[in-house]
């Protein structure tokens, strides 16, 4: 019995942990969402450009000595800013009905920041300053992790901000109007190049802040991470449904929880092939996601 | 020179690398799990010729329909979705691929020593042709003869029904199907045909290298995998060829002397290729005019 309750404890530990930290792949989740959303292209550079802000936010805390909020903000504007020059340089020229090369581009671009990162930390990973991991609340046989807590109430908040920008201001009218349907968007006078940049601008906001919780939350920062958290913020956002926001929340907080668990039982150098089958068991059963629609599946 | 005979085998593997992806693209499906089929190839014909000790031809057969099994049986799932869900189903193929050899562990004492596959540290005594002799001329010939075949029956295939029911999914699904064409089954053949010609590149590639780990078959390989068919475009076979000999021959080696930073520049000459040829370097248009320059074919205006 007491047995029983252990294992019950830690795995529910486990699971609960894993949740608090999927708020960061649901942010990755939602910025690929947005994009997908507005141009329906897949932009591969999102990752990368999340990792990178978090990189420029880690030097403001090295030379400067930023405090850990205004290494946020930074880390959040440069990935912005990251966000805004891959719209000009790999999807804004392109035609917009060739998925292709922009898919291509983007590719390029993912390598491109790969290999800056890799460049300028000689490939080495980075301590990246922790919040509040001192802080353990205890709640009966549960423990709550302060840093962890501390991810999931930014998530929440900038979920919130960005859900407010979408449905409260006319920048996110504009927007929905774009992602709904653009030629008739351009009919009424919004300029599709300049929300669908102000979308790659926000999501990019949104990836920094990702991007930096991650390295907050693991403790360091490594170029060794872009490609795998690519692929999980693709999974989520696959899982989720393409194009769904709310999508995106379940399905990055279940590849969080679920990842804890394969950690868990398996161990680190397996955890990851378990998330990927869990994509292919969603490619089988459900393939339009949890929330996606039968008819925009691709 | 045994420098330039392996820049020729690479060119050739890379070919057939290319080849698999222009297959499965005849469809219209992209697939970044080439990779994925390219490392099952080199694995299992790495095991074949090491631990069961199979002379490399039967090594190579089984090893490509080891690949094109995995590459049928991923066809299912992977293909109910399509476009840009394929390509993010089949980047989740090619890494958990990667995964698995990155934890797969199978040391067999052969000959005095411990051979096989090695988890992180990769598997590195793929020595079939420094055991028996073989010379870099011998090597590259045997890479050829199936370069240059594989192209031949996908050449001979493009001319055929099958070719055009291929290109026919490509062109509109929906009006392929109206005409009776299964769309799964051709998808799934295609992607199969893929897996095939993946395997067999990778078995070469992992005798021709005698040594091969996970990091060989990252997301970068698998974007060259597909970055040759665009490129070069869907016009031809020889446009993957003519597209291999480009990047490989020419970027590649041409940009060997600018060191650690090579990697930087291809990022962004893929951007710029992008931006200023959307449609692949090789496109139909820069196909014609080339055709026209040389005198070959020469469609000129009036007849078009």
């Amino acid at each position: 019995m007491s047995d029983f309750w252990f294992e019950f404890v830690e795995i529910t530990q486990t699971f609960g942990d894993g949740l608090l930290f999927g708020t960061t792949y649901a942010l990755i989740g939602i910025g690929f969402t947005l994009i997908f959303g507005a141009m329906e292209k897949l932009n591969m550079t999102y990752a990368a450009a999340s990792l990178a802000g978090a990189y420029v936010g880690l030097a403001a805390f090295t030379f400067i000595n930023a405090p850990a909020l205004v290494v946020f903000v930074i880390s959040a504007v440069a990935s912005g800013l990251i966000g805004g020059i891959v719209y000009v340089t790999c999807f804004k020229y392109i035609p917009i009905n060739s998925h292709l090369a922009a898919l291509m581009a983007s590719i390029g671009g993912l390598f491109f920041i790969d290999e800056i990162i890799v460049h300028t930390t000689d490939g080495s990973p980075l301590t990246f300053p922790a919040l509040f991991d001192d802080v353990i609340l205890e709640l009966g046989p549960f423990a709550v992790r302060g840093d962890l807590l501390f991810v999931l109430l930014v998530s929440i908040v900038s979920t919130i901000g960005l859900i407010y920008v979408l449905y409260r201001t006319r920048l996110g009218l504009a927007t929905r109007a774009v992602s709904q349907q653009s030629i008739a968007a351009q009919l009424c006078g919004i300029s599709v190049h300049q929300t669908n940049a102000i979308t790659f601008v926000l999501a990019g906001l949104l990836g920094g802040i990702a991007g930096a919780m991650t390295a907050a939350a693991v403790g360091v920062l490594s170029p060794l991470i872009t490609v795998p958290l690519t692929v999980k913020g693709l999974i989520v956002t696959v899982i989720g449904g393409l194009g769904s926001i709310p999508g995106a929340i379940v399905a990055g907080l279940l590849v969080g929880g679920f990842e804890n668990l394969f950690l868990y039982f398996r161990g680190v150098n397996e955890r990851d092939m378990y998330v990927l089958l869990l994509l292919f068991i969603f490619l089988v059963f459900r393939p339009h996601g949890i929330f996606g629609s039968e008819v925009n599946r691709d | 020179m045994s420098y330039y005979l392996g820049l020729v085998q690479l060119i050739g593997i890379h070919t057939l690398l290319g080849l698999s992806a222009y297959v499965l693209m005849l469809t219209g499906q992209l697939s970044l799990g080439q990779a994925g089929f390219f490392a099952i190839g080199a694995y299992s014909a790495g095991i074949l010729t090491v631990i069961f000790e199979l002379p490399i031809f039967p090594a190579l057969l089984v090893a490509a329909v080891i690949a094109a099994f995995f590459a049928f049986v991923v066809g299912f799932p992977a293909l109910r979705v399509k476009g840009l869900m394929l390509v993010v189903a089949t980047i989740a193929f090619g890494e958990s691929v990667r995964l698995f050899f990155f934890n797969l562990s199978w040391r067999v004492p052969r000959g005095g020593i411990e051979v096989g596959p090695d988890s992180t540290n990769g598997f590195r005594e793929i020595r079939y042709f420094v055991a028996n002799g073989w010379s870099a001329w011998e090597i590259t010939i045997f890479v050829w003869v199936f370069v240059i075949l594989i192209m031949a029956v996908l050449w001979w295939m493009d001319r055929s029904r099958a070719g055009a029911v291929l290109r026919a999914v490509g062109e509109d699904e929906l009006a392929a199907q109206s005409v009776g064409i299964n769309l799964t089954a051709v998808k799934v053949a295609a992607m199969t045909a893929g897996g095939f010609i993946a395997g067999i590149g990778g078995g070469l590639y992992a005798h021709t290298a005698t040594y091969v780990d996970h990091l060989t078959f990252t997301v970068l390989l698998a974007t060259f995998a597909i970055s040759y068919p665009i490129l070069g475009g869907l016009t031809s076979v020889f446009g993957t060829l003519i597209a291999v000999i480009f990047i490989q021959g020419i970027l590649v080696e041409g940009l060997r002397f600018l060191g650690d930073w090579r990697n930087i520049v291809f990022g962004l000459l893929i951007i710029v290729a992008m931006n200023v040829k959307p449609f692949g370097l090789f496109d139909a248009r820069t196909t014609r005019f080339l055709k026209r320059a040389v005198g070959l074919g020469g469609r000129g205006k009036s007849d078009a």
